[in-house]
Protein backbone atom coordinates (compact mmCIF):
# COMPACT_ATOMS: atom_id res chain seq x y z
CA UNK A 1 0.00 0.00 0.00
CA UNK A 2 1.52 3.24 -0.86
CA UNK A 3 1.72 5.83 1.62
CA UNK A 4 3.91 8.40 0.11
CA UNK A 5 0.99 11.06 0.04
CA UNK A 6 0.87 11.12 3.93
CA UNK A 7 4.07 11.58 4.62
CA UNK A 8 4.65 15.06 2.10
CA UNK A 9 1.42 16.56 4.14
CA UNK A 10 1.56 16.98 7.61
CA UNK A 11 -1.51 17.54 8.98
CA UNK A 12 -2.50 19.22 12.24
CA UNK A 13 -5.38 16.56 13.15
CA UNK A 14 -5.90 18.63 16.96
CA UNK A 15 -6.26 21.42 15.08
CA UNK A 16 -9.04 20.49 13.18
CA UNK A 17 -10.47 18.84 15.50
CA UNK A 18 -11.11 21.86 18.03
CA UNK A 19 -12.21 24.03 14.91
CA UNK A 20 -14.82 20.83 14.47
CA UNK A 21 -15.83 21.63 17.80
CA UNK A 22 -16.34 24.85 17.84
CA UNK A 23 -18.37 24.83 14.61
CA UNK A 24 -20.61 22.21 16.33
CA UNK A 25 -20.77 24.37 19.61
CA UNK A 26 -21.93 27.45 17.10
CA UNK A 27 -24.80 25.57 15.30
CA UNK A 28 -26.32 24.81 18.73
CA UNK A 29 -25.31 28.57 19.70
CA UNK A 30 -27.53 29.72 17.11
CA UNK A 31 -30.30 27.60 17.93
CA UNK A 32 -30.38 28.73 21.69
CA UNK A 33 -30.32 32.41 20.73
CA UNK A 34 -33.85 32.29 18.60
CA UNK A 35 -33.45 35.21 15.90
CA UNK A 36 -36.44 37.13 14.43
CA UNK A 37 -37.05 35.17 11.34
CA UNK A 38 -36.23 31.29 11.98
CA UNK A 39 -35.01 31.00 8.59
CA UNK A 40 -31.79 33.16 9.43
CA UNK A 41 -31.34 30.46 11.90
CA UNK A 42 -31.58 27.83 9.52
CA UNK A 43 -29.16 28.94 7.06
CA UNK A 44 -26.54 30.13 9.46
CA UNK A 45 -26.52 26.55 10.93
CA UNK A 46 -26.45 25.29 7.43
CA UNK A 47 -23.62 27.23 6.59
CA UNK A 48 -21.81 26.02 9.61
CA UNK A 49 -22.63 22.58 8.47
CA UNK A 50 -21.04 22.93 5.20
CA UNK A 51 -18.36 24.45 6.76
CA UNK A 52 -17.72 21.27 8.85
CA UNK A 53 -18.33 19.19 6.30
CA UNK A 54 -15.43 20.79 4.48
CA UNK A 55 -13.10 20.72 7.36
CA UNK A 56 -13.99 16.56 7.87
CA UNK A 57 -13.45 15.85 3.85
CA UNK A 58 -10.69 17.99 3.32
CA UNK A 59 -8.33 17.08 6.44
CA UNK A 60 -9.48 14.06 8.22
CA UNK A 61 -10.55 12.12 4.56
CA UNK A 62 -7.65 13.73 3.23
CA UNK A 63 -9.09 15.23 -0.23
CA UNK A 64 -7.12 18.53 0.27
CA UNK A 65 -4.32 16.63 -0.71
CA UNK A 66 -5.43 14.16 -3.38
CA UNK A 67 -5.49 14.06 -7.26
CA UNK A 68 -7.73 15.35 -9.68
CA UNK A 69 -10.05 12.13 -9.21
CA UNK A 70 -11.95 13.12 -6.70
CA UNK A 71 -14.16 15.99 -8.75
CA UNK A 72 -15.06 12.81 -11.39
CA UNK A 73 -16.21 11.40 -8.47
CA UNK A 74 -17.72 14.02 -6.35
CA UNK A 75 -19.29 16.33 -9.41
CA UNK A 76 -21.71 13.64 -10.70
CA UNK A 77 -22.96 12.99 -6.99
CA UNK A 78 -22.88 16.91 -6.18
CA UNK A 79 -25.09 17.46 -9.11
CA UNK A 80 -27.73 14.63 -8.50
CA UNK A 81 -27.35 15.61 -4.93
CA UNK A 82 -28.53 19.28 -5.35
CA UNK A 83 -30.75 18.78 -9.11
CA UNK A 84 -32.91 16.26 -7.59
CA UNK A 85 -34.31 18.22 -4.81
CA UNK A 86 -34.44 21.05 -7.30
CA UNK A 87 -36.22 18.89 -9.72
CA UNK A 88 -38.92 17.97 -6.84
CA UNK A 89 -39.78 21.45 -5.33
CA UNK A 90 -42.08 22.69 -8.54
CA UNK A 91 -44.04 19.68 -7.97
CA UNK A 92 -44.17 18.85 -4.30
CA UNK A 93 -42.61 22.22 -3.02
CA UNK A 94 -44.80 24.73 -4.16
CA UNK A 95 -48.49 25.16 -3.78
CA UNK A 96 -49.94 26.89 -7.26
CA UNK A 97 -52.99 25.89 -5.93
CA UNK A 98 -55.09 24.48 -3.15
CA UNK A 99 -53.07 21.28 -2.21
CA UNK A 100 -54.95 18.26 -2.09
CA UNK A 101 -53.32 16.28 0.46
CA UNK A 102 -56.04 16.15 3.31
CA UNK A 103 -53.72 18.06 5.84
CA UNK A 104 -54.33 21.27 3.70
CA UNK A 105 -57.69 20.77 4.91
CA UNK A 106 -56.85 19.89 8.74
CA UNK A 107 -54.80 23.28 8.79
CA UNK A 108 -57.32 25.55 9.80
CA UNK A 109 -59.00 22.98 12.27
CA UNK A 110 -55.49 22.61 13.88
CA UNK A 111 -54.96 26.56 14.08
CA UNK A 112 -58.27 27.31 15.94
CA UNK A 113 -57.09 24.76 18.03
CA UNK A 114 -54.19 26.19 18.66
CA UNK A 115 -55.10 29.56 19.12
CA UNK A 116 -58.22 28.91 21.44
CA UNK A 117 -55.93 26.98 24.02
CA UNK A 118 -53.09 29.80 23.35
CA UNK A 119 -50.46 27.98 22.00
CA UNK A 120 -50.36 25.35 25.24
CA UNK A 121 -51.68 22.28 23.29
CA UNK A 122 -48.42 20.63 23.61
CA UNK A 123 -48.38 18.63 26.55
CA UNK A 124 -45.92 16.41 28.71
CA UNK A 125 -47.97 13.24 29.29
CA UNK A 126 -47.69 12.53 32.76
CA UNK A 127 -48.92 15.84 34.35
CA UNK A 128 -52.11 16.51 35.72
CA UNK A 129 -53.72 18.98 33.24
CA UNK A 130 -55.27 21.70 35.85
CA UNK A 131 -54.82 24.23 33.09
CA UNK A 132 -56.69 22.63 30.76
CA UNK A 133 -59.75 22.19 32.79
CA UNK A 134 -59.94 25.53 33.58
CA UNK A 135 -60.96 26.49 29.87
CA UNK A 136 -63.15 23.65 29.66
CA UNK A 137 -66.04 25.99 29.34
CA UNK A 138 -64.92 27.05 25.84
CA UNK A 139 -67.31 27.73 23.03
CA UNK A 140 -65.09 29.15 20.15
CA UNK A 141 -64.17 25.84 18.66
CA UNK A 142 -68.59 26.24 17.39
CA UNK A 143 -66.72 26.78 13.87
CA UNK A 144 -65.11 23.16 14.38
CA UNK A 145 -68.55 21.62 15.01
CA UNK A 146 -69.47 20.91 11.30
CA UNK A 147 -66.05 19.62 11.06
CA UNK A 148 -66.45 16.77 13.80
CA UNK A 149 -69.81 16.19 12.22
CA UNK A 150 -68.87 14.62 9.34
CA UNK A 151 -65.27 13.33 10.44
CA UNK A 152 -67.20 11.54 13.19
CA UNK A 153 -70.43 10.49 10.90
CA UNK A 154 -67.40 8.90 8.77
CA UNK A 155 -66.76 6.78 11.84
CA UNK A 156 -70.26 6.32 13.00
CA UNK A 157 -70.55 3.32 10.45
CA UNK A 158 -66.97 2.33 10.53
CA UNK A 159 -68.20 1.95 14.70
CA UNK A 160 -71.44 0.61 13.41
CA UNK A 161 -69.85 -2.23 11.42
CA UNK A 162 -68.19 -3.36 14.26
CA UNK B 1 -0.43 5.17 -15.28
CA UNK B 2 -3.86 4.79 -13.61
CA UNK B 3 -4.38 6.58 -10.34
CA UNK B 4 -2.31 6.45 -7.44
CA UNK B 5 -3.89 5.38 -4.84
CA UNK B 6 -4.86 1.25 -4.16
CA UNK B 7 -7.74 -0.02 -5.56
CA UNK B 8 -9.11 -0.55 -1.86
CA UNK B 9 -9.07 3.16 -1.54
CA UNK B 10 -10.63 3.99 -4.79
CA UNK B 11 -13.31 1.35 -4.60
CA UNK B 12 -14.59 2.56 -1.11
CA UNK B 13 -14.22 6.31 -2.63
CA UNK B 14 -16.96 5.09 -5.32
CA UNK B 15 -19.23 3.30 -3.14
CA UNK B 16 -19.00 6.38 -1.12
CA UNK B 17 -20.24 8.60 -3.84
CA UNK B 18 -23.43 6.41 -4.19
CA UNK B 19 -23.51 6.70 -0.28
CA UNK B 20 -23.72 10.04 -0.94
CA UNK B 21 -26.05 9.81 -3.46
CA UNK B 22 -28.18 7.71 -1.01
CA UNK B 23 -28.24 10.09 1.91
CA UNK B 24 -28.91 13.50 -0.28
CA UNK B 25 -32.19 11.49 -2.01
CA UNK B 26 -33.16 10.97 1.37
CA UNK B 27 -32.19 14.75 2.68
CA UNK B 28 -33.70 16.29 -0.17
CA UNK B 29 -37.11 14.63 -0.27
CA UNK B 30 -37.06 15.32 3.31
CA UNK B 31 -36.42 19.61 2.40
CA UNK B 32 -38.91 19.37 -0.87
CA UNK B 33 -41.94 17.33 1.69
CA UNK B 34 -41.00 19.94 4.22
CA UNK B 35 -40.95 23.05 2.07
CA UNK B 36 -44.31 21.37 0.94
CA UNK B 37 -46.07 21.41 4.18
CA UNK B 38 -47.42 24.60 6.00
CA UNK B 39 -47.69 23.53 9.39
CA UNK B 40 -44.85 21.41 9.44
CA UNK B 41 -44.34 21.01 13.84
CA UNK B 42 -41.13 22.20 15.15
CA UNK B 43 -42.52 22.75 18.62
CA UNK B 44 -40.03 20.38 20.66
CA UNK B 45 -43.63 19.83 22.44
CA UNK B 46 -44.98 18.38 19.02
CA UNK B 47 -41.45 16.36 18.11
CA UNK B 48 -40.35 15.49 21.69
CA UNK B 49 -36.69 16.66 19.57
CA UNK B 50 -34.05 17.52 21.96
CA UNK B 51 -31.56 19.75 20.31
CA UNK B 52 -28.87 19.17 23.61
CA UNK B 53 -29.03 15.03 22.67
CA UNK B 54 -28.39 16.04 18.85
CA UNK B 55 -25.41 17.94 19.65
CA UNK B 56 -23.94 15.67 22.07
CA UNK B 57 -24.33 13.22 19.57
CA UNK B 58 -22.67 15.54 17.15
CA UNK B 59 -19.51 15.94 19.11
CA UNK B 60 -19.54 12.32 20.07
CA UNK B 61 -18.67 11.34 16.36
CA UNK B 62 -16.74 14.25 15.76
CA UNK B 63 -14.74 13.24 18.37
CA UNK B 64 -15.20 9.61 16.86
CA UNK B 65 -13.86 11.37 13.52
CA UNK B 66 -10.27 12.29 15.04
CA UNK B 67 -9.68 8.77 17.25
CA UNK B 68 -9.91 7.29 13.91
CA UNK B 69 -7.43 9.95 12.29
CA UNK B 70 -5.10 9.32 14.87
CA UNK B 71 -5.02 5.73 14.82
CA UNK B 72 -4.53 5.69 11.09
CA UNK B 73 -1.51 8.64 11.28
CA UNK B 74 -0.35 5.66 13.72
CA UNK B 75 -0.73 2.66 11.64
CA UNK B 76 1.04 4.51 8.78
CA UNK B 77 4.06 5.46 10.81
CA UNK B 78 3.63 1.67 11.67
CA UNK B 79 2.93 2.62 15.47
CA UNK B 80 0.38 0.24 16.25
CA UNK B 81 0.45 0.46 20.30
CA UNK B 82 -0.92 3.32 19.53
CA UNK B 83 -3.49 2.57 17.27
CA UNK B 84 -3.87 -0.43 19.16
CA UNK B 85 -5.14 2.13 21.79
CA UNK B 86 -7.32 4.81 19.85
CA UNK B 87 -9.37 2.06 17.98
CA UNK B 88 -10.92 1.10 20.66
CA UNK B 89 -11.82 4.42 21.61
CA UNK B 90 -13.55 5.05 18.31
CA UNK B 91 -15.20 2.12 18.46
CA UNK B 92 -16.46 3.24 22.48
CA UNK B 93 -17.53 6.54 20.96
CA UNK B 94 -19.58 4.31 18.63
CA UNK B 95 -21.59 2.56 21.73
CA UNK B 96 -22.44 5.76 23.07
CA UNK B 97 -23.81 7.46 19.98
CA UNK B 98 -26.18 4.57 19.51
CA UNK B 99 -26.91 4.33 23.43
CA UNK B 100 -28.14 8.03 22.97
CA UNK B 101 -29.58 7.74 20.25
CA UNK B 102 -31.62 4.66 21.85
CA UNK B 103 -32.56 7.20 24.89
CA UNK B 104 -34.25 9.39 22.08
CA UNK B 105 -35.88 6.58 20.05
CA UNK B 106 -37.34 5.63 23.25
CA UNK B 107 -38.83 8.91 24.29
CA UNK B 108 -40.56 9.19 20.73
CA UNK B 109 -41.61 5.33 20.77
CA UNK B 110 -43.21 6.17 24.95
CA UNK B 111 -44.79 9.14 23.35
CA UNK B 112 -46.56 7.14 20.52
CA UNK B 113 -44.57 9.31 18.05
CA UNK B 114 -44.76 6.84 15.32
CA UNK B 115 -45.78 6.76 11.76
CA UNK B 116 -49.48 6.09 11.40
CA UNK B 117 -49.70 6.36 14.67
CA UNK B 118 -49.94 10.23 15.21
CA UNK B 119 -53.57 11.83 15.39
CA UNK B 120 -53.16 14.92 12.69
CA UNK B 121 -56.51 16.96 14.52
CA UNK B 122 -58.13 17.01 17.32
CA UNK B 123 -61.31 14.66 15.85
CA UNK B 124 -58.39 12.08 15.23
CA UNK B 125 -56.89 12.84 18.92
CA UNK B 126 -60.54 12.19 20.24
CA UNK B 127 -60.94 8.74 18.42
CA UNK B 128 -57.92 7.66 19.13
CA UNK B 129 -58.56 8.10 23.26
CA UNK B 130 -61.52 6.10 22.31
CA UNK B 131 -59.41 3.08 20.53
CA UNK B 132 -56.53 3.37 23.61
CA UNK B 133 -59.59 3.26 26.41
CA UNK B 134 -60.95 0.37 24.50
CA UNK B 135 -58.08 -1.66 24.68
CA UNK B 136 -57.23 -0.84 28.54
CA UNK B 137 -61.23 -2.10 29.11
CA UNK B 138 -60.39 -4.89 27.30
CA UNK B 139 -56.96 -5.72 28.94
CA UNK B 140 -58.95 -5.49 32.16
CA UNK B 141 -61.54 -7.63 31.13
CA UNK B 142 -59.10 -10.27 29.60
CA UNK B 143 -57.93 -10.57 33.22
CA UNK B 144 -61.03 -12.21 34.11
CA UNK B 145 -61.71 -14.45 31.23
CA UNK B 146 -58.48 -15.77 30.65
CA UNK B 147 -58.63 -16.64 34.17
CA UNK B 148 -62.14 -18.52 33.81
CA UNK B 149 -62.86 -16.58 36.71
CA UNK B 150 -66.54 -16.01 34.87
CA UNK B 151 -68.18 -18.27 31.82
CA UNK B 152 -68.67 -15.68 28.81
CA UNK B 153 -69.31 -17.59 25.21
CA UNK B 154 -67.36 -14.60 23.42
CA UNK B 155 -64.90 -12.65 25.71
CA UNK B 156 -64.58 -10.20 22.87
CA UNK B 157 -67.84 -9.15 23.53
CA UNK B 158 -67.37 -6.44 26.30
CA UNK B 159 -71.33 -5.98 27.16
CA UNK B 160 -72.03 -9.50 27.85
CA UNK B 161 -68.56 -9.55 29.82
CA UNK B 162 -69.23 -6.56 31.81
CA UNK B 163 -72.62 -8.20 32.63
CA UNK B 164 -71.53 -11.09 33.66
CA UNK B 165 -68.77 -9.29 36.04
CA UNK B 166 -70.99 -7.12 37.45
CA UNK B 167 -73.15 -9.99 38.75
CA UNK B 168 -69.30 -11.63 39.83
CA UNK B 169 -68.77 -8.51 41.49
CA UNK B 170 -71.89 -8.61 44.05
CA UNK B 171 -71.74 -12.22 44.37
CA UNK B 172 -68.32 -13.05 45.52
CA UNK B 173 -69.14 -11.12 48.69
CA UNK B 174 -66.16 -8.68 48.72
CA UNK B 175 -63.33 -10.53 47.70
CA UNK B 176 -60.01 -9.10 46.13
CA UNK B 177 -61.51 -10.02 42.90
CA UNK B 178 -64.96 -8.77 43.55
CA UNK B 179 -63.58 -5.44 44.48
CA UNK B 180 -61.07 -4.96 41.25
CA UNK B 181 -64.20 -5.92 39.57
CA UNK B 182 -66.59 -2.98 40.24
CA UNK B 183 -63.65 -0.96 39.05
CA UNK B 184 -63.64 -2.39 36.58
CA UNK B 185 -67.20 -2.48 35.37
CA UNK B 186 -67.30 1.13 36.18
CA UNK B 187 -64.46 1.91 33.84
CA UNK B 188 -65.99 -0.12 31.10
CA UNK B 189 -68.96 2.00 31.70
CA UNK B 190 -67.37 5.10 31.62
CA UNK B 191 -65.86 4.06 28.23
CA UNK B 192 -69.40 3.28 27.25
CA UNK B 193 -70.29 6.79 27.79
CA UNK B 194 -67.69 8.33 26.22
CA UNK B 195 -67.86 6.41 23.13
CA UNK B 196 -71.66 6.66 22.20
CA UNK B 197 -70.86 10.36 22.70
CA UNK B 198 -68.30 10.37 20.38
CA UNK B 199 -70.47 8.42 17.98
CA UNK B 200 -73.20 10.67 17.92
CA UNK B 201 -70.90 13.92 18.47
CA UNK B 202 -72.57 15.60 21.07
CA UNK B 203 -71.55 17.02 24.32
CA UNK B 204 -70.25 15.39 27.31
CA UNK B 205 -71.11 17.77 29.39
CA UNK B 206 -74.19 19.19 27.71
CA UNK B 207 -76.05 15.92 26.55
CA UNK B 208 -75.60 13.67 29.56
CA UNK B 209 -76.25 10.79 27.97
CA UNK B 210 -75.96 10.00 24.20
CA UNK B 211 -78.34 6.95 24.01
CA UNK B 212 -81.49 5.97 24.98
CA UNK B 213 -85.54 6.37 24.78
CA UNK B 214 -84.59 10.53 26.62
CA UNK B 215 -81.62 11.32 23.95
CA UNK B 216 -83.76 9.95 21.07
CA UNK B 217 -86.50 12.18 22.75
CA UNK B 218 -84.10 15.14 22.40
CA UNK B 219 -83.24 14.62 19.25
CA UNK B 220 -86.91 14.45 17.82
CA UNK B 221 -87.20 17.97 19.80
CA UNK B 222 -84.69 20.04 17.69
CA UNK B 223 -86.14 21.87 14.77
CA UNK B 224 -84.98 21.92 11.61
CA UNK B 225 -80.92 22.70 11.06
CA UNK B 226 -81.01 22.85 14.70
CA UNK B 227 -78.55 20.17 16.36
CA UNK B 228 -77.73 19.30 19.59
CA UNK B 229 -74.03 20.53 21.01
CA UNK B 230 -71.07 18.99 19.71
CA UNK B 231 -68.25 17.34 21.40
CA UNK B 232 -65.98 19.73 22.08
CA UNK B 233 -61.94 18.29 22.43
CA UNK B 234 -61.21 20.00 25.27
CA UNK B 235 -63.95 17.79 27.13
CA UNK B 236 -62.54 14.23 26.04
CA UNK B 237 -59.42 15.63 27.29
CA UNK B 238 -61.08 16.81 30.91
CA UNK B 239 -62.61 13.49 30.75
CA UNK B 240 -59.56 12.07 30.46
CA UNK B 241 -58.03 13.54 33.29
CA UNK B 242 -60.92 12.82 35.27
CA UNK B 243 -60.60 8.91 34.39
CA UNK B 244 -56.41 8.82 35.34
CA UNK B 245 -56.81 10.39 38.38
CA UNK B 246 -59.80 8.41 39.49
CA UNK B 247 -57.82 6.50 42.63
CA UNK B 248 -59.21 2.69 41.47
CA UNK B 249 -58.84 2.42 37.91
CA UNK B 250 -57.06 5.72 36.91
CA UNK B 251 -53.44 3.67 37.04
CA UNK B 252 -54.17 1.07 34.09
CA UNK B 253 -56.23 4.59 32.02
CA UNK B 254 -53.02 6.34 32.49
CA UNK B 255 -50.63 3.21 31.40
CA UNK B 256 -52.66 2.65 28.66
CA UNK B 257 -53.92 5.90 27.36
CA UNK B 258 -51.67 8.82 26.31
CA UNK B 259 -52.69 12.40 26.74
CA UNK B 260 -54.46 14.01 23.75
CA UNK B 261 -51.95 15.70 21.40
CA UNK B 262 -52.58 16.08 17.68
CA UNK B 263 -49.85 17.15 15.63
CA UNK B 264 -50.20 18.31 11.94
CA UNK B 265 -48.18 16.35 9.69
CA UNK B 266 -46.86 14.41 12.75
CA UNK B 267 -47.14 11.36 10.44
CA UNK B 268 -45.27 12.40 7.82
CA UNK B 269 -42.25 13.93 10.21
CA UNK B 270 -41.71 10.82 12.16
CA UNK B 271 -41.89 8.82 9.01
CA UNK B 272 -39.04 11.03 7.92
CA UNK B 273 -37.37 10.89 11.35
CA UNK B 274 -37.10 7.66 11.97
CA UNK B 275 -36.04 6.98 8.21
CA UNK B 276 -33.13 8.98 8.19
CA UNK B 277 -32.03 8.46 11.23
CA UNK B 278 -32.36 5.06 11.09
CA UNK B 279 -30.88 4.80 8.27
CA UNK B 280 -27.74 6.30 9.89
CA UNK B 281 -27.84 4.44 13.01
CA UNK B 282 -27.44 0.99 10.42
CA UNK B 283 -24.72 2.90 8.48
CA UNK B 284 -22.96 3.57 12.23
CA UNK B 285 -23.91 -0.63 13.42
CA UNK B 286 -21.52 -1.19 9.70
CA UNK B 287 -18.73 1.08 10.58
CA UNK B 288 -18.80 -0.49 13.54
CA UNK B 289 -18.32 -4.22 12.13
CA UNK B 290 -15.71 -2.51 9.90
CA UNK B 291 -13.62 -1.63 12.72
CA UNK B 292 -14.34 -5.04 14.55
CA UNK B 293 -12.01 -6.82 12.72
CA UNK B 294 -8.67 -5.14 12.98
CA UNK B 295 -9.72 -4.54 16.94
CA UNK B 296 -9.88 -8.66 16.84
CA UNK B 297 -6.45 -8.86 15.62
CA UNK B 298 -5.46 -8.06 19.28
CA UNK B 299 -1.68 -7.32 18.96
CA UNK B 300 -0.90 -9.18 15.91
CA UNK B 301 -2.30 -5.73 14.40
CA UNK B 302 0.35 -4.90 11.65
CA UNK B 303 0.75 -3.09 8.68
CA UNK B 304 -1.11 -5.60 6.59
CA UNK B 305 -3.94 -3.85 8.47
CA UNK B 306 -3.34 -0.32 7.37
CA UNK B 307 -5.74 -0.13 4.17
CA UNK B 308 -8.14 -1.51 6.08
CA UNK B 309 -8.33 1.06 9.01
CA UNK B 310 -7.51 3.59 6.45
CA UNK B 311 -11.08 2.72 4.40
CA UNK B 312 -13.07 1.74 7.75
CA UNK B 313 -11.59 5.50 8.48
CA UNK B 314 -12.67 7.06 5.33
CA UNK B 315 -16.57 5.13 5.75
CA UNK B 316 -16.18 6.30 9.43
CA UNK B 317 -15.97 9.80 8.23
CA UNK B 318 -18.54 9.99 5.88
CA UNK B 319 -21.26 8.19 8.73
CA UNK B 320 -20.18 11.48 10.80
CA UNK B 321 -20.52 13.91 7.32
CA UNK B 322 -23.99 12.65 7.04
CA UNK B 323 -24.78 13.00 11.10
CA UNK B 324 -23.12 16.74 10.60
CA UNK B 325 -26.14 17.38 7.88
CA UNK B 326 -28.61 15.32 9.83
CA UNK B 327 -28.29 17.25 12.90
CA UNK B 328 -29.08 20.89 11.85
CA UNK B 329 -31.91 19.43 8.98
CA UNK B 330 -33.44 17.73 11.56
CA UNK B 331 -32.53 19.36 14.98
CA UNK B 332 -32.80 22.36 14.44
CA UNK B 333 -34.22 23.62 11.36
Amino acid sequence: MAHDDHSAHHVNYLAVFVALCVFTALSVIFDLVSFSNHAITIVLVLAVAVAKALCVMMFFMHLKFEGNWKYVLLAPTTILAIGLPLALVPDIGVAYYTPLAPQAEWKAEMDSLHDSHGQSAGHSDHTGHVEEQAEVGHSDESGDGADHHEESHEAAPAEKAE
Amino acid sequence: MGIPIPNSKLGLWLFLGTEIMFFTAFIGAYIVLRIGSPGWPTDPKDTHILVLMGGINTFVLIVSSYFVVVAHEAMAKRDFSRARRYLPYTMGLAFVFLGIKSIEYYGKISHDILPSHIAETPTQAINKVDRELEQVVRQRFAVYTDAEAIDVAQPDDLATVSAQLDVFAKSEGGGDDAKSAIHDVALYRKWQNLHQHIVANVSLEKVPVATGPGYLAAREALSEGESLPALEYAEVKAELARLKSDTNYGGFVSAGVLDPHPVLYGNLFASIYFLMTGFHAIHVIVGMLLFARPLLQGNNLNEEWTGWVENSGLYWHFVDLVWIFLFPLLYIA
